[in-house]
């Protein structure tokens, strides 16, 4: 083993939590951003905005309870509407415990629906699930630089068996196709701090981190005890030659990966609802038609003339055939648009003709 | 509703009916079997476990008829309704007769997902019928229910006849904005009752008999329900109808200040009827006496 022993023992065990806060960090600037997206579209699909709300409100719940559980506090109550969701505990415990339930509140939602998620792909027999320590820091590996490296190098094999997953989705095997709708919906309901009946300005990504910041300073000392068990942990996992602890945080870094993942289509979904709603008429059905019809016909031809990659290119096809009937629809929408003001024939004939009258005169 | 069938002064205000996702828990049903259907035809066909059912007529029919009976019995007991599980073996019988009268065991694994999924298209159909058969009027005088398929059934409920209403929606209805207001008379209609029954078994000895004694429970609650017919079932706006309705009904119904002011009128009516009865006798007693003669007022002036 190799290394400084003030790296080691200080700062190798901060080099997987500031990867999961970074993480943590992109995943409430795409929540932010879909919350804008649903705001856009909410006066025209507004049963979908309540419905990203209640799943907001469902996952808020279950952390919430599984915070009280955790704690041995008991569920009294458990209510869950559209618009609200209340979690009372059966024994009402104050300190670490309730910091602790309050922090299931807080953070839970962030984690928590990906853990689904991942059960669901360990169903499905994904193969990404695999914690190395690259060669180049094996004798490294209990360093800042080497932690983070084998941090990266963990997340970077689980996104790409993740992302080759996606592409390759079977969107025909009632597997594949739950997974991706549980994705949709882990991606509508990350939300923290959920949206209301009405648009509240004060409940966005400063309200969720000024909440989170509130948890920290309220009571100092557990954030304290909670960086001493997490060192602990390191050191048990350094005593012991075993690389526990960077599974563990890599655990955390994979459930931020499935978040963002699930974020991004569902922004993609929002984007593709707030485009439709721009074109006038029956067209826009069309663009839902076109999304299963183009799929089953790329897969019904690469049925009979067989290819590599049918599945990838199944979903490319119809990824690309949604694009090209949004710009078509959109584009002979603009041309209409302009088109209000023409007169019939070109002004430019127009002025040529006065120009030969005046020459006659 | 013509306006024929409408009473004198009498204002429609709204028409209603049940809201397309409103019978979901009927439509549930079809979404299964739509799912199963699904699932059986890609297991049987496309699946890593295809050969399996390969040229073996009794495992492939095992496998759809268990998994329809096994969700009829889960979603009959969760809901205590044995209809549910009827409805599906009758599905599975259904099916397995087709089979045998055609002789179609090799093309089960084609037959049978798409037969499932017709049942599902069926039932989707009839649910859709069943729901559009339903329609609620609401005027500013009454509260009238009409429906039925084959017998056309009609309410017709004035709103001083309703004692409450009682509303719900649930997860779907508060995403989509429906709800259903069960409005309850003083006779009990609009009220149902939930029953649960506890029970258990003891067995009184082998020896002497093989008695099975049974000792039972039953609890009755009663709640607000009715039949679809007879409640605004899944109407939308649910709360723009409710508070249409509740405002009706506190039209029709008098308030405190208004039996106040009856009360205060009645006073006044028998202070009046009292005050009457006095000039009366005032009046008899004056006629009794001797009238004094009146003085002619002519002469007195000449005087």
């Amino acid at each position: 083993m190799e290394g400084s022993p003030i790296d080691i023992v200080i700062f190798a065990p901060l080099a997987p939590i500031l990867g999961v806060l970074l993480f943590w960090f992109i995943q409430l600037l795409f929540i932010e951003s879909q919350k804008y997206l649903i705001e856009k579209i909410r006066p025209k699909h507004e049963p979908l905005c309540r419905f990203t709300n209640f799943l907001g409100v469902l996952y808020q719940s279950i952390c919430h309870a599984l915070g009280y559980t955790l704690t041995k506090s008991g569920i009294s109550d458990f209510y869950i509407s559209v618009n609200y969701g209340r979690v009372s505990p059966k024994k009402e415990k104050k300190g670490i415990f309730e910091w602790i339930s309050n922090a299931f509140l807080f953070m839970g939602p962030f984690f928590i629906p990906a853990v689904l998620i991942i059960l669901y792909l360990f169903l499905l027999g994904f193969k990404g699930f695999e914690t190395i320590i690259p060669a180049q820091v094996l004798y490294l590996k209990y360093t800042f630089g080497g932690q983070l490296t084998t941090y990266g190098v963990n997340l970077y094999n689980f996104t790409n068996n993740f992302l080759n997953f996606l592409v390759n989705l079977n969107l025909l095997h009632p597997g594949h196709f739950g997974f991706l709708l549980l994705l949709i919906f882990l991606g509508l309901g990350i939300r923290p701090s959920h949206i209301g009946e009405k648009k509240v300005d004060r409940v966005n990504m400063i309200y969720d981190l000024k909440n989170i910041w509130k948890l920290i300073t309220h009571k100092p000392i557990y954030i304290i005890l909670l960086f001493s068990v997490t060192y602990l942990f390191f050191y048990i996992s350094l005593l012991l030659g075993q690389i526990w602890y960077i599974i563990f945080f890599s655990f955390l870094g994979w459930l931020s990966i499935i978040s963002i993942v699930a974020l991004f289509i569902t922004h993609m979904i929002l984007y593709l609802i707030k485009t439709t709603d721009e074109i006038i008429g029956r067209k826009k059905y069309l663009l839902y038609i076109i999304i299963p019809l183009s799929y089953i016909l790329a897969r019904i031809f690469f049925h009979y003339i067989k290819a590599d990659f049918d599945l990838s290119t199944s979903l490319f096809i119809m990824i690309l055939s949604t694009i090209l009937v949004l710009y078509l629809s959109k584009r002979k929408k603009k041309e209409k648009k302009t088109q209000k003001f023409k007169t019939k024939i070109d002004i430019k004939s127009l002025e040529k003709i006065d120009e030969g009258e005046t020459d006659e005169r | 509703m013509k306006d024929e069938e409408l009473l004198n002064n009498e204002r429609r205000e709204k028409i209603l009916s049940p809201h397309p996702l409103s019978f979901m828990k009927f439509q549930f049903l079809c979404i299964f079997l739509l799912i199963w259907g699904i699932i059986v035809g890609w297991i049987v066909n496309f699946s890593e476990w295809q050969s399996g059912f390969v040229n073996n007529f009794f495992f492939a029919l095992s496998f759809w008829g268990i998994g329809l009976l096994l969700a009829g019995i889960i979603a009959s007991l969760s809901t205590v309704r044995w209809s549910i599980f009827i409805l599906y073996l009758t599905v599975f019988l259904t099916g397995t007769l087709i089979i045998y009268w055609q002789g179609i065991q090799n093309s089960i694994g084609i037959f049978a997902p798409i037969y499932t999924i017709i049942a599902s298209i069926i039932g989707f159909l009839l649910v859709e019928w069943y729901r559009r058969s339903h329609k609620y009027i609401i005027t500013d005088q009454r509260l009238i229910f009409k429906g039925g398929i084959a017998t056309k059934r009609e309410r017709s409920l004035r709103y001083e006849n309703v004692v409450e209403y009682d509303s719900e929606s649930g997860v779907l209805g508060q995403i989509f904005g429906f709800g259903t207001i069960i409005p309850q008379t003083p006779s009990g209609v609009g009220m149902g009752s939930d029953s649960a029954m506890a029970a258990g078994g003891v067995a009184l000895g082998e020896k002497k008999a093989k008695l099975f004694g049974l000792i039972g429970g039953e609890k009755e609650v009663q709640t607000p329900r009715t039949r679809t017919y007879y409640e605004l079932h899944g109407v939308y706006p649910f709360k723009e109808v409710k508070q249409l309705l509740e405002k009706h009904k506190q039209g029709s119904a008098p308030t405190t200040h208004h039996k106040e002011q009856v009360a205060f009128q009645q006073q006044q009516i028998d202070i009046q009827k009292q005050m009457r009865a006095l000039l009366k006798m005032q009046k008899e007693e004056k006629e009794e006496l001797p009238t004094p003669p009146i003085k002619d007022k002519t002469t007195s002036e000449e005087e």
